[in-house]
């Protein structure tokens, strides 16, 4: 398996835990974001922590968003006061289609196949102009431009033939 | 509360939003109220009919995260 490979395999891996962790049955955007913060030692990791969003960051900023988007509409999950649910089974879940999006794009944006790198990933979920993760994005006061710029950047830097 | 009382946000964006998470919090309520009803000996029947979805759909969707959560599952209705 060629590196990029086993990257989009770990990364697809995890997003599908986070996924089944918040009890979602697809693989989301947001889910594949948290999957590359977590990735130690990577591009686009060291890109998301120069932008101050390590793992528990991107968690805290999409936790954020969900209260946010449920305030907006007079609801509070404080309301709530059920025991938490068992943890989902471990039927993997399918991608879903902001996920699916996010995957497209990162394609697209290598001129080629053998040119995909891991920062391309990160580079098809930030593309995203309106959901969950620019959303979360936005109210951690995050600039998504100066972001997509640095992305960019380190794959400039990373020597594509 | 009569649909004229929600409110519904200006911003399209948040309206949108709004409907995503409230979706995400009605399924992360539907697994834990269908854990509690389970754990405290209701039947698949009951929940379903309760929920206003069919035995199956509902058996579907929680059967194999209870059984591995070891929930004791009452197989018939009484």
């Amino acid at each position: 398996m060629s590196p990029i490979d086993a990257y989009l395999h770990t990364v697809i891996m995890e997003a599908a835990t986070e996924a089944r962790r918040q009890g979602s049955a697809t693989i989301e955007a947001q889910h594949l974001l948290l999957a590359v913060a977590a990735q130690e030692g990577t591009a686009p990791q060291r890109v998301l922590a120069s932008a101050g969003l390590d793992y528990q960051a991107v968690l805290a900023a999409l936790d954020r968003e969900f209260d946010h988007s449920l305030s907006a509409v007079g609801v509070s999950r404080a309301a709530f006061n059920l025991p938490r649910p068992s943890m989902p089974s471990k039927r993997p879940p399918d991608i879903g289609a902001t996920g699916k999006l996010a995957l497209e794009r990162a394609f697209a944006s290598a001129p080629r196949k053998k040119d995909l790198r891991p920062a391309h990933v990160l580079l098809g979920i930030l593309q995203a102009e309106v959901g969950t993760v620019p959303r979360a994005l936005a109210l951690a006061g995050v600039d998504r431009a100066d972001l997509l710029n640095r992305v960019r950047d380190a794959i400039a830097g990373d020597g594509v033939e | 509360m009569s649909a004229s009382e929600i409110p519904v946000p200006q911003d399209p964006a948040d309206a949108l939003a709004a409907v995503v998470a409230l979706r995400r919090l009605a399924d992360q309520l539907e697994d834990a109220a269908v854990e509690q009803a389970m754990r405290a000996g209701w039947s698949w029947p009951q929940v379903a009919e309760a929920l206003g979805v069919t035995r199956q759909a509902v058996h579907r969707k929680h059967a194999k995260r209870l059984i591995a959560a070891g929930v004791k599952l009452r197989r018939r209705s009484p």
